[in-house]
């Protein structure tokens, strides 16, 4: 099983580079049918007091609460460069095509469309670059630890309780 | 701007004294990304998650300016000798 992985491992992390820049982010997210969308358009003409406190409309939330919500809500929640179906960073792809082995549902925010979640997100979890996993409601870590614990077996016992609902019998 | 091999060495070494360590530039030469390999005894008793925070936090300046950091291995000086002599070819019989 460890050799195949090897190989996924090896594919992940190849086209890094050029894939990887944080600073290129294009404006065709939207057409990916994204979950989840980070972006409000900004009003610079409103006065600062009437602001809304956050950019989660109506939500009432702070981007704190927010990223405390996701990791409560979703059994498996991952901040990624670009989202699940277009990965913009060989290190994102490693992180979902890791957890795609598992039959668990997958929740993740782009973290390149907001850098003020990007801040939030690092300061939650005193982590300093992403992707990042958080499994029912425990921070994981980023694609190496992943990947390792996918390798161990360890991510498997993890996700049991999650995955066993839509575990076909053999 | 950047960081060089040779300051991520550096930091890594004062900060965790490695019985092994392997730093890779895989940035092509822009200095922003990098994979490493450490032993240290400092992360003894700690799981991977704990580890990779103690490599992170050795590193907290360079990461100011790199993009990617991959920890491929960071193992206590037991574990890694366990690997080695685990990984060392079989003898021919």
């Amino acid at each position: 099983m460890s050799r195949p992985l090897s190989k996924l491992l090896f594919k992940g992390i190849s086209g890094f580079p050029a894939a990887c820049s944080s600073k290129i982010v294009s404006g065709s997210f939207y057409q990916n049918g994204m979950r989840y969308s980070t972006s409000v358009p900004n009003d610079s003409d409103t006065h600062d007091d009437f602001k809304p406190a956050n950019k989660f409309d109506g939500s009432g939330l702070s981007l704190k609460e927010l990223v405390e919500q996701d990791v409560k809500d979703n059994p498996v929640m991952l901040y990624m460069k670009g989202v699940p179906e277009v990965p913009q960073c060989g290190f994102s792809s490693l992180a979902v095509r890791v957890l795609k082995q598992y039959a668990v549902p997958l929740s993740a925010r782009n973290i390149l469309e907001d850098p003020e979640l990007k801040t939030a997100v690092k300061a939650f979890s005193h982590w300093p670059t992403f992707p990042q996993i958080f499994i029912k409601g425990e921070f994981i870590g980023g694609s190496d630890i992943i990947l390792n614990m996918h390798q161990s077996g360890e991510l498997k016992e993890k996700l049991k309780d999650i995955a066993v609902n839509q575990e076909k019998s053999a | 701007m950047g960081v060089t091999k040779e300051q991520v060495e550096s930091s890594l070494t004062s900060k965790l004294n490695p019985a092994h360590l392997e730093v890779i530039d895989t940035s092509g030469g822009c200095g922003a990304s990098f994979t490493i390999e450490v032993v240290s005894e400092k992360f003894e008793g700690k799981r991977l998650l704990e580890r990779h925070r103690v490599v992170n936090a050795a590193l907290e300046e360079e990461m100011k300016q790199i993009h990617a950091l991959s920890i491929k291995k960071a193992l206590t000086p037991e574990q890694w000798k366990q690997q080695q002599e685990s990984e060392k070819p079989e003898p021919a019989a």
